[in-house]
């Protein structure tokens, strides 16, 4: 059957019609979705605060959207001050706080990455802008608050685009010419990019639900409160497909610098070990596994990224004593007593001693055991057969023992790591060398006040908010009796005679 | 068949008449929309070429979202005098009783711009409400305006609440409005009557009453009174901060207008502006302001303000107009460039000085402390965020922990002093905080030479704020009380923030003798 002339003519117009306008169509989703800017940064500290793991995809909020959620949503915060009340540290000048990524991907979305736990704060007092430190743990940010904003924030019915987009209005739009989000940009923000990050938001509620599980005797999970998170029970439910248990295993967020001397062989050749119960065995392996629980993805990019954060993190000193102007270190006293740290602490703490990043038996150490039930053999072999199936070669989980113990990890910067033992249930240096019964039952996190004598920070005092001066207490309170959270055990030191512990607490400064 | 020969022509005349039919409604539906398009896209503000019309009237956009239809804002002191201070409806210079200045031949005061938007006229505040003020030589004389300098007679807080007491009251609805407009005089075509009846009108109430909202925290304070406002509150409800969860000494955020000529100066010396100094990049400063004008990041008039901006670069203060004693002002330089210049500059136009510019720590200084308190870390955080997506994003805002050491050009015209405005003349401010006023008036715009200021003693006012000196005034001043009260719930009850102690000591000032003092002062006429 042949076709008439005119037909054939209309028919190839309509083809090359139908294909040009593909072709635009596809380029127009490309530039709107997909396209990629680079990101550039002035050196590896940006890089490491700001940086990108290439999680848009997964996680990634588009930046508008995340920009507004505290104006639409502030009932649902902490307190007053939006995304800084969840204890985030933000930078003078900076648009977003340290451990976020704005990265464009078709549109800016938002991110986190490795620095959104792994930086620390301090100040001597309120009347001071806070010190940053990068790599440090990030005792003030309450991870689990912020995630379940997200959550309550999806759930609400104000979580819809005319309210939505009201308030972007105000923030960003071309209308009248100064640039920001043109017409077509709202357009897909109003009917693509809002509903589909709330469903996407409630997806991912579900892979949270064993954080609200109830432990056994029908009481609630306690709260990670700020500077902890559930770290195994994290790595369980994402990247294996377990069953939902009832542990729960609070880990205090560690510091991540000079990592160089926590990985490969000790002083007499045995392998060290990394995570609080020594589940890994090379420092490659832990941050591959926290940043895939960050969303990256398992692209080659991926493995050169952690290559060179490995390098930094590595090679990256610990921060000194930085009070040397109002509390001197007592170099005298720290000296006298090192003989005492030799014979008390070093076989543990010292850089590649023998029982340093080596796990000490929990009948030895006797400190809280929900963090080592919350992880086990099978855990670690369905994690390394996940991370296999992705495409990555790492070292290995070990195969543990269950139950087992803790490793005792190198003490360099220990100043700055409160509060201490791997549950964070202990506030300052000097409460760990008192016996447990005399260490603070209960205390607040996320405060970064200093205090540079009992080494640790400050109780935060209640204070005065709203016009009639009703006393609040803002921060975390956080009880030593509940299930994770028991400050028993490392007993270490406790029997010295307090004129030694002053000095011990010198010497620990200088590391 | 009698037709049958024509039926093709019949045919062929139809096809013609309905092509013809269908271009002239294609043509009228294209001309139609092109007819909306331009009506709903004008934008046209009301211009002007001298620089100093354009800071008075000017627009910086404002008025795009936030202004109000110009006919509401004249019909509303008619339709709610008792909501005036005033009390009383005056035609011309409907808002006089709140301070605003009208000058002769304008139908609209200093400090109101007028645009019109998508075909309706609307009007809102810009930067010569706060930074453009009034002076008289006595009650009789003609008032000079100044721009540049603090407002020293318009009440802010009082226009704020004049408007959302009308937007609270049930008469103000829209075919009550809307009557009372026509009647006034308005004319709107059907398509504005329309919108204005079903949408702006309504829509306008509701704005309202959001504002009313947040600006709840004012009933926390004390009240401002002319010539000043509260800062960075209205900025914490911008970013809708939950303002009962604030902390209690954040909640007094009140200063003293500030001026605003020759800030090219300040530019090159990145002097630390705001009182207390957190924000050293100018073009900042002006962008954070002109959110008081309803300029947001989408609708701010860039252009318009540009021209403001470069205006203000070299705009100096006007001279002193009044008689200076020479010989008692060339005593008064020797001893203010021993006690005064480190921090405040060699004189009004010589800026250098090794603290101008720097913050000077709270307990140093010793002024009352709840203007740095009402603004918090976490509002600087936050401030990091506005303009984002644009070049211009902020990232200039700092927490401080003190106030900034400025340079006194213009001094003559700034009065009250200190941040809060808590001394009323120059002359006081070189007295222990004991012995400066306790209780004084502000608003009033006759100047008193002798302790260089406006006239605001106590004497010169009766109890109800009227000027003794000017009995034909109704105007009523507002009593100014720096004392705090030991007992009340809030600070508004106990007075918090207008205290006038600190900038006081040795090295201040305040111990040298009375006629050292008057020296001084009289140097400072010259600035």
């Amino acid at each position: 059957m042949s076709l008439r002339p005119k037909t054939k003519r209309i028919l190839w117009v309509s083809v090359i019609a139908l294909v040009i306008l593909i072709a635009l169509g596809a380029f127009f989703t490309w530039t709107k979705f997909f396209r990629e800017e680079k990101e550039v940064f002035a050196n590896e500290e940006e890089h490491f605060k700001y940086g990108s793991l290439g999680a848009e995809g997964d996680r990634g909020i588009p930046y508008y959207l995340w920009l507004v959620l505290p104006r639409i949503f502030p009932d649902l915060m902490p307190g007053p001050g939006g995304y800084k009340s969840f204890g985030v540290v933000w930078e003078e000048g900076h648009e977003i706080p340290v451990g976020f990524s704005k990265k464009v991907v078709g549109f800016a979305r938002i991110t986190n990455n490795c620095a959104v736990c792994h930086v620390a704060t301090y100040r001597l007092s309120e009347d001071e802008v806070p010190h940053v430190v990068v790599a440090g743990p990030a005792h003030t940010h309450n991870v689990q608050s912020m995630l379940r904003f997200l959550f309550k924030a999806a759930h609400d019915p104000r979580f819809n685009s005319d309210i939505l987009m009201n308030e972007i209005r105000l923030v960003s739009a071309n209308n009248y010419g100064n640039g920001g989000l043109s017409f077509i940009d709202r357009q897909i923000y109003h009917y693509l990019l809002i509903p589909f990050t709330r469903k996407a938001l409630l997806q991912q509620e579900k892979q949270f639900t064993w954080m609200e599980r109830y432990v056994t005797g029908g009481k609630p999970k306690p709260q990670w409160g700020p500077g902890r998170d559930d770290a195994m029970n994290l790595t369980k439910y994402f990247m294996t497909s377990m069953q939902e248990d009832n542990t729960f295993g609070p880990t205090d967020f560690p510091s991540i610098w000079n990592l160089g001397i926590r990985s490969g062989k000790d002083n007499t050749g045995k392998q060290m070990l990394l995570n609080w119960t020594g589940d890994t065995p090379a420092v490659r392996s832990v941050l591959i596994d926290s940043a895939l629980g960050l969303g990256a993805p398992a692209r080659p990019w991926f493995l050169q990224r952690m290559a060179d954060v490995d390098h930094y993190l590595s090679n990256l000193t610990p921060p000194p004593w930085p009070f040397a102007d109002t509390n001197p270190i007592n170099q005298q006293l720290a000296t006298e007593v090192q003989k005492v740290y030799a014979r008390d602490c070093a076989s543990c703490h010292e850089p590649r001693a023998e029982f340093t990043n080596k796990v000490v038996p929990i009948t030895e150490i006797g400190t809280d055991p929900e963090r080592m039930y919350s992880w086990s053999k099978d855990a670690a072999a369905e994690a390394n057969r996940r991370v296999k199936q992705l495409g990555i070669d790492r070292p290995p989980m070990v195969d543990t023992q269950n139950p087992y113990g803790y490793i005792s990890p190198p003490l360099d910067g220990i100043w700055l790591r409160a509060p201490y033992l791997h549950n964070g249930s202990v506030p300052t240096l000097r409460d760990l060398l008192s016996p447990p019964e005399e260490r603070p039952q209960t205390f607040h996190r996320g405060y970064d006040v200093f205090d540079p004598v009992k080494v640790g920070f400050k109780e935060p005092p209640p204070r005065p908010i709203g016009p009639n001066g009703e006393l609040n207490q803002p921060y975390f309170l956080f009880d030593t009796r509940q299930q994770g959270n028991g400050n028993r055990g490392h007993t270490y030191g406790t029997q010295l005679p307090d004129e030694e512990k002053e000095k011990l607490l010198e010497y620990l400064k200088t590391l | 068949m009698a037709d049958a020969p024509d039926q093709p022509a019949k045919r062929q005349r139809w096809k013609w008449r309905s092509a013809t039919l269908g271009l002239v409604v294609i043509g009228v539906i294209a001309l139609g929309c092109l007819y909306l398009v331009n009506r709903f896209t004008r934008d046209d503000p009301v211009t002007y070429a001298d620089p100093e019309e354009h800071f008075k009237y000017g627009s910086t956009g404002g008025e795009r979202e936030s202004g109000i239809p110009y006919w509401i804002w004249k019909v509303l002191p008619k339709m709610f005098p008792e909501y005036l201070p005033g009390k009383t409806y005056t035609p011309g210079t409907e808002y006089v009783s709140l301070g605003f200045l009208y000058e002769p031949g304008k139908d609209l005061p200093i400090g109101v711009s007028r645009r019109n938007t998508q075909e309706i006229d609307r009007v809102f505040l810009n930067c010569a409400i706060c930074h453009a003020g009034c002076v008289r030589e006595t009650p009789q004389s003609p008032r000079s305006i100044y721009t540049g300098m603090p407002s020293n007679t318009v009440d802010l807080e009082a226009f704020e609440r004049f408007i959302f007491d009308c937007a609270s009251d049930q008469r103000f609805n829209a075919p009550r409005i809307m009557a009372e407009m026509e009647a006034m005089g308005a004319k709107y075509d059907l398509i504005n009557r329309f919108l204005m009846r079903y949408y702006a009108i309504p829509l306008m109430r509701e704005r309202l009453l959001m504002l009313k909202g947040h600006f709840r925290f004012t009933e926390w304070e004390p009240d401002a009174g002319p010539g000043r406002t509260d800062t960075f509150n209205p900025a914490k409800t911008l970013l809708e901060f939950p303002l009962e969860k604030l902390q209690t000494r954040e909640l007094v955020g009140l200063c003293d207008l500030p001026s605003i000529w020759l800030q090219g100066l300040r530019k090159q010396k990145n002097f630390h502006a705001h009182w207390d100094g957190n924000n050293s990049m100018m073009e900042e400063r002006n962008k954070s302001a002109a959110f008081g004008t309803g300029a947001f990041p989408p609708t701010i008039d860039l252009k318009q303000l540009a021209r403001i901006e470069q205006w203000l670069l070299d705009k100096e203060p006007p001279r002193y107009p009044f008689p200076i004693n020479a010989q008692l002002s060339a005593e008064g330089e020797k001893l203010y460039a021993q006690y005064c210049a480190n921090c405040h500059g060699r004189n009004g136009r010589d800026f250098t000085g090794e603290y101008v510019g720097d913050v000077v720590p709270i307990d140093k200084i010793g002024t009352d402390r709840h203007r740095l308190d009402s603004y918090p870390e976490e509002l600087a955080a936050a401030q990091n965020t506005l303009y984002a997506g644009y070049p211009w994003r902020f990232s200039h805002f700092r927490k401080t922990f003190g106030y900034a050491n400025l340079p006194l050009d213009g001094a003559w015209l700034r009065a009250p002093y200190l941040h809060n405005g808590s001394v009323p003349t120059l002359r006081d401010l070189l007295n222990p905080s004991a012995e400066r006023p306790a209780v004084f008036y502000r608003g009033y715009d006759v100047f008193d030479q002798a302790k260089v200021a406006f006239v605001s003693d106590v004497s010169r006012f009766d109890e109800d704020g009227r000027s003794k000196d000017d009995p034909e005034n109704p105007r009523r001043y507002f009593k100014f009380d720096t004392q705090a009260k030991p007992n009340g719930l809030t600070a508004r009850d106990r007075n918090e923030g207008n205290s006038n102690a600190g900038h006081e000591g040795p090295a201040y000032g305040t111990t040298l003798s009375a006629p050292e003092k008057d020296a001084i002062v009289e140097y400072l006429k010259t600035f």
